[in-house]
């Protein structure tokens, strides 16, 4: 049978400050492991405890694998105490992913606050790598403050490929909703001068979108992209529950009849309505 | 499989002695003076079979309150796994239900080693309920007072005599070997296993349909007011969850012996506390009481049902027993189906 409590060994070889609180592991795991964008981890600590962590280097199948930690309670603390070499455990990887394959082809627009950016990473690397030169990928990114931004080096070869960025959550969906007021066609420079350059140049009724970050931004988000004419089941987003299994056994993640361990993460807009799911 | 003998009820303690030599036999026993508890028998003579049903449910066997899971030092992990053979003897038709519930939800996609381990060495005699409690109301839900199939082997007691059905092959292994004790049941036994039945069907004091209840709450004919109404009644005190055959949460621990060497274990926990479902950040997603106690009934009367196709409870009405606020399954169902001023 096979165990699904028993951690892996994985060996942190690097970790990387990002902000303050906010820290990168890069770990290597006993066996490589396969996994897809959206995805995470339970990662334990022998005597401390385990949390769930969401994957944040390029999918696949890896040797290595990066995630990104902040510092917030018990068990977060702990980790941000490692020093490699150290052994760490690694559960997974478990949830639902991003279904980026309908997204093919299409315009998407992600929008990232704080840490949310990093279970995104993977899939904007991935749709970036894959894209073509018809397609208008944004991503509306927000943080605290202007040190926080995270990845830049990332945001920088995803820009060179093409993507559109905009800083900024709030003032983001503030432009989208009043360009959006003065003509219904959002579509690139229809809009005056002087604020198309601050709207994301896409086709919002075929578009797709990413949304990940604190539940304060999601629901204003959605609201917003299905007010712009986005089709509510083209709006995905990850929800947090606080988690002690991961495989929809413990129960704390039991909300409205799903596991959000196994039947989620990550839910479109539609199904989070008529679940009535909640947004903490 | 399934197959019907006698028994005399004087060979019992003798087969029970035998299949202990095997095994460990846990059955109803009462502590001194008080409670009813399944634990492991010493002395066959002090089993209780003619008693109200138990307070903790068996499922303690399978979910133990309190599980080691691992056990770790500076370089070394061991998983920690009980491969106990256990014979629970004196099963009521309800707690069989509820154990047949934990074996979907614990055997479906992921499957939980930790209860597998127990589930394949633990081998049931269950009884079917000749003198149900006042509060049990099993007999509305399918679970009780006697089963058609799921056991391992079930008894009816016919007053001199037991009627033994096997309904498995750990129940089959179990009256192999020992032919000499049974007999063939003639048809005289089974019409007094059917004046039994019927006898005992006819006491049940409790008749509720926790389908009208779904039904009702399906109409939303239910508002959370009803909820909070209810939760002002409510201590917190997770009674109504640790009692329950059915509920199976469970939060990890680890403990630490001394540096770098410790246990992970896992022990209940309830849906009915505040802390239950906090994040860091100080999110508190169902901070409302009247919310927790909606969220633990819609997954039982709702949220089972479609998943499973049967209701989360089994009708032990042991909720209705330890609750100290009066507001247990039987009760809420019957405010919601009968009816309550706070209806809309
Ligand atoms: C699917 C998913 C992906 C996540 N990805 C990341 C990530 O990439 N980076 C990151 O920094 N954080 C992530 N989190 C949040 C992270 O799991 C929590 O910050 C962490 O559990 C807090 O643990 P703690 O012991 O430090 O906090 P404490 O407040 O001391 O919490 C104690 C316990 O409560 C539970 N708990 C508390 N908060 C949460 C929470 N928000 N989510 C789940 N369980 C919680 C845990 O079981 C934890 O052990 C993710 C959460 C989920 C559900
Ligand atoms: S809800 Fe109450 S009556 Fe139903 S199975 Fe659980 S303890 Fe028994
Ligand atoms: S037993 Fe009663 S008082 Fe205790 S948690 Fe359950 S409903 Fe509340
Ligand atoms: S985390 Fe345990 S059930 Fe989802």
């Amino acid at each position: 049978m096979k165990e699904i409590y028993l951690p892996i060994k994985a060996e942190v070889v690097e970790v990387l400050d990002m902000t303050p609180d906010t820290k990168l592991f890069k770990v290597k795991p006993e066996r490589p492991v396969h996994y897809q964008p959206g995805q995470f981890f339970m990662l334990s600590l022998w005597g401390k405890g385990e949390v769930p962590i969401s994957i944040t280097s390029a999918c696949g199948f890896h040797e290595y694998v990066e995630l990104c930690i902040r510092r917030v309670g018990y068990i977060t603390s702990a980790i941000h105490e490692v020093k490699p070499p150290c052994d760490i455990g690694l559960r997974g990887p478990f949830g639902n992913t991003f279904l980026a394959e309908n997204a093919k082809n299409k315009d998407i627009i992600f929008v990232a606050g704080g840490l949310g950016i990093a279970p995104l990473r993977p899939l904007i690397t991935r749709v970036m790598n894959e894209k073509k030169r018809s397609r208008r990928i944004a991503l509306l990114y927000g943080s605290r403050n202007p040190g926080e931004i995270l990845f830049k080096d990332d945001i920088e070869a995803w820009q060179e490929k093409g993507l559109q960025l905009f800083l900024g959550v709030r003032k983001g969906l503030q432009f989208i909703l009043s360009a959006g007021k003065k003509d219904n066609c959002l579509l690139s420079g229809s809009g005056p001068a002087a604020e198309s350059s601050r709207i994301p140049k896409i086709s919002f009724k075929n578009a797709y979108a990413f949304v990940c970050g604190p539940p304060v931004m999601i629901s204003p988000t959605m609201i917003t992209l299905s007010t712009m004419g986005m089709d509510e089941n083209n709006i995905y987003t990850s929800l947090e529950a606080h988690m002690k299994c991961g495989v929809g056994k413990c129960g704390h993640c039991y909300v409205d009849g799903v596991h959000l361990c196994t039947d989620g993460p990550i839910f479109s807009y539609a199904e989070i309505r008529k679940r009535r799911l909640q947004i903490v | 499989m399934k197959k019907n003998l006698i028994m005399d009820k004087n060979y019992l303690s003798y087969w029970l002695r035998q299949i202990r030599k095997t095994m460990s036999l846990i059955a109803p026993m009462r502590l001194k003076n008080a409670d009813i508890v399944f634990k492991q028998v010493d002395n066959i003579h002090e089993i209780e079979l003619d008693c109200p049903a138990s307070l903790p449910s068996p499922k303690e066997f399978l979910l133990p309150q309190k599980e080691y899971m691992f056990r770790f030092s500076k370089n070394s992990v061991d998983v920690l796994k009980d491969c106990t053979k256990r014979l629970i003897f004196g099963v009521r038709s309800c707690d069989i239900s509820a154990i047949d519930l934990m074996d979907r939800f614990f055997g479906e996609k992921f499957v939980d080693e930790y209860y597998m381990s127990r589930r394949e060495n633990t081998v049931f005699i269950s009884i079917v309920c000749n003198n149900p409690d006042p509060t049990c109301f099993c007999i509305g839900l399918g679970t009780g007072p006697f089963l058609k199939s799921n056991f391992d082997i079930q008894l009816t007691d016919l007053g001199d005599r037991y009627l033994v059905e096997t309904g498995s092959k750990q129940g089959a292994d179990l009256i192999r070997g020992y032919s000499h004790l049974f007999s063939r049941p003639k048809k005289s036994d089974y019409d007094d296993q059917y004046e039994v039945i019927l006898s005992s069907q006819s006491k049940f004091e409790k008749r509720i349909s926790l389908e009208n209840t779904r039904q009702k709450i399906l109409n939303e004919k239910i508002n959370d007011l009803f909820w909070d109404w209810i939760a002002r009644r409510c201590f917190e005190c997770g009674g109504c969850v640790y009692a329950c055959p059915v509920c199976t949460c469970f939060n990890v621990v680890d403990r630490m012996e001394q540096e770098g060497d410790g246990y992970r274990f896992r022990i209940w926990d309830a849906c009915m506390f505040k802390g239950f479902t906090r994040m860091a950040g100080n999110v508190w997603p169902a901070e409302k009481k009247g919310s927790r106690i909606k969220q633990r009934y819609f997954h039982k009367l709702l949220y089972y049902p479609d998943h499973f196709g049967r209701f989360g409870c089994v009708g032990c009405g042991r909720c209705t027993i330890t609750c100290p606020g009066h507001v247990d399954m039987a009760t809420i169902a019957h405010r919601i189906d009968v009816g309550d001023r706070r209806r809309r």
